[in-house]
């Protein structure tokens, strides 16, 4: 999975779960982000994610009550631009660096794209080896059918200029993963 | 708080045969901007298509799509009726058009019950044929493109040259120039700052839009998903932030499962750009869910037949497989000669010189012309994920658009046909050919030939011996 990251102009590490917190908080320091937008998956906070982002003076939005900021503070026409979205993803696929975004009252289909960075905390046993085994796991009958899945393998590109690609096009300009040891 | 951007010049209609082919062509050919654009364009393509050859079986994807896509085209009916029972119990409307104009009425009529003012689109090609564009501003509305390429594009009132790079045709100081006149901006050259510009306006539309307008690359039956896939994210912010997100597709295309969905997904990126991943693939099953802080109130998804249909059970059958990757375009000598504003038509390239006379049902300049746009030789076949035999294809629309000719040209062809088949004669003619050619060229090209081959020579060379120096 790292290795697919780096192919795709993204980044990842292996941490323990006691480790994370401090990753994470590490992560948006060196893109010196000055709000986070935050999934409402229990994971983060039981991995330490909030207090150790919110440590340094950092503002914290969650999902879905940071929504009421209104889509303009949220794309960053107002308020700060350096914004950190935190997403944890359903599943990750190891062989081409996708992660598997699935929408849910707490989890916002748009948390990513709308923030300048990415940071995604993603449990090392939700990793599959290929596209098709991830899809047809999270379109299993009788599954309760999400109604927005995002596969996102890296950071925004656009290739529309001389066919040269460019990051930071619509949605985060730099995405790193925090892959968490749990087996 | 600034003005969203507006677009520079309003959308013009393609040129229906404004001008023929053949003075297009000639055009194409004299600006060496785009010769030089469209080298560096084939050659980024080539390389990623190389590498990706090397890592994955792409021999065997291949032949894994054609029959998905042959199989999906056999029992469109019955696919298409399942799709439509899917997206309604998501909480979808459906709503199956026969053409352009009702696709375009129902849009507007949508638009005015809801009393939108600004639609945000990101790129499609169903949109582009149907023109819907110009239908909804028409009626009133603004439309923003908002994939980078359309933007440009929309800035400099033109229409896409390619189904995946839609402005490859233009350099960087032509985009500058195009940012600047529209923001009234100083902006630098260099590119990045170019895409961060391009960003901010275009947030301001995101943030204000009523309705967003996406196309469908992909539509999975069993489960009434939608799949739009991109690199940029304003397909993810035009299908999450306004209040009613619209989608627009051909009626083709449909698979059936999730089997057959993540193959034609991981295919697509290797066929179109090189590379095993788009960045975004947006998996769209319904409307919000109840509880759900961001998506579209309302989905309406439209589902166009314009020609399709009536290609089933045809000789011209295989055109429905098409993927929209535009690898047939790269690989294309003649569309990496003159691009793809040269064929006057939203689907160019290979794909387009078949594809346009079918949809408009062979009427018209453009359908009579572009399956002559070709030479034949087969790259289109080779590159295509999909294994469709597009130059076959050519070969049969050229036999049906023909007119019969004079009495001298059949007297003609008769006796060529005749000398062909004696080895002896077909000996005589190549070797009286490959004299002819060194008479008449310079320095191992022919460039002008004597009497009925002029016009031959008139938009190419031929090379005077194989292969050429």
């Amino acid at each position: 999975m790292i290795a697919a990251l780096a192919r795709r102009r993204a980044t990842g590490e292996v941490r323990a779960g006691a480790e994370v917190a401090a990753a994470a908080a590490a992560a948006a320091d060196d893109w010196g982000v000055s709000r986070a937008l935050l999934a409402g998956d229990p994971l983060l906070g039981e991995l330490g994610v909030p207090a150790a982002l919110g440590a340094d003076g950092r503002e914290l939005l969650g999902w879905p009550d940071g929504r009421g900021r209104g889509w303009r503070e949220l794309l960053g026409l107002e308020g700060p631009l350096a914004t950190l979205g935190v997403t944890v993803p359903a599943l990750g696929v190891a062989q081409r660096g996708t992660l598997v975004l699935e929408t849910g009252a707490g989890h916002g289909r748009s948390i990513d794209v709308v923030s300048m960075y990415h940071l995604a905390v993603l449990p090392a046993s939700r990793l599959r080896a290929t596209l098709a085994e991830a899809m047809t796991e999270t379109y299993a009958p009788g599954r309760r059918r999400p109604s927005a899945v995002s596969l996102v393998s890296g950071p925004s590109r656009t290739s529309d200029i001389e066919k040269i690609s460019t990051l930071g096009a619509h949605g985060a300009l730099a995405m790193h993963v925090i892959l968490v040891a749990d087996r | 708080m600034s003005e969203p951007p507006k677009a520079g010049a309003r959308p013009v209609a393609y040129p229906d045969a404004v001008e023929p082919l053949r003075e297009r062509t000639r055009e194409a050919l004299a600006d060496g901007e785009l010769a030089g654009n469209l080298a560096t364009a084939a050659a980024t393509w080539g390389a990623g298509r190389a590498r990706i050859g090397h890592e994955h079986p792409f021999a065997q994807m291949r032949e894994r799509t054609r029959e998905i896509r042959r199989g999906n085209i056999g029992r469109l009916p019955e696919l298409l009726e399942r799709l439509e029972a899917q997206v309604t119990e998501a909480g979808g409307v459906v709503a199956r058009v026969a053409d352009s104009d009702a696709a375009c009425r129902y849009v507007t009529d949508l638009a005015a019950a809801r009393g939108a003012s600004l639609v945000a689109k990101s790129k499609s090609m169903a949109t582009e044929e149907i023109k819907l564009n110009e239908a909804v501003e028409e009626a009133g509305l603004r439309v923003v493109e908002t994939d980078l390429g359309e933007w440009i594009l929309q800035l400099a009132g033109q229409h896409p040259s390619h189904i995946i790079a839609p402005a490859v045709h233009l350099n960087k100081s032509q985009v500058r120039d195009l940012f600047m006149a529209e923001s009234g901006d100083d902006l630098p050259g260099d590119r990045e700052a170019l895409v961060a510009h391009a960003r901010r306006r275009l947030r301001e539309v995101f943030a204000s839009a009523d309705i967003g307008i996406s196309g469908v690359n992909l539509a999975v039956a069993d489960t009434g998903t939608l799949c739009v896939v991109e690199n940029e994210g304003n397909g993810r912010l035009v299908t999450a932030l306004p209040r009613v997100h619209v989608a627009v597709m051909g009626m083709e295309r449909v698979v059936a499962d999730w089997e057959e969905a993540a193959h034609v997904l991981q295919i697509l990126p290797m066929a179109a750009i090189g590379d095993d991943a788009a960045t975004y693939v947006n998996l769209i099953t319904g409307p919000r869910a109840p509880g759900e802080a961001d998506g579209p109130e309302e989905l309406h998804l439209v589902i166009l037949d314009g020609g399709r249909a009536a290609l089933r059970g045809t000789e011209f059958e295989e055109a429905l497989d098409c993927i929209r990757c535009g690898a047939c375009l790269y690989a294309c000598p003649m569309w990496r000669s003159v691009g793809g504003q040269a064929y006057g038509s939203p689907y160019s390239g290979p794909i387009g010189a078949v594809l346009t006379p079918l949809l408009e049902g062979m009427r018209g300049e453009r359908s009579s012309e572009l399956p002559f746009l070709s030479s034949l030789c087969g790259a289109c076949h080779e590159a295509c994920p999909a294994g469709i035999p597009l130059h076959d294809l050519l070969v049969r629309l050229r036999a049906r658009v023909s007119t019969p000719g004079t009495r001298r040209d059949r007297i003609l062809f008769r006796l060529w046909s005749r000398a062909w088949r004696h080895p002896v004669l077909y000996g005589a003619t190549r070797w009286g050919a490959r004299l002819g050619l060194r008479l008449v060229g310079r320095g191992g090209w022919a460039r002008r030939l004597p009497g009925p081959g002029a016009a031959w020579t008139d938009q190419r060379d031929l090379p005077t011996r194989w292969p050429p120096r």
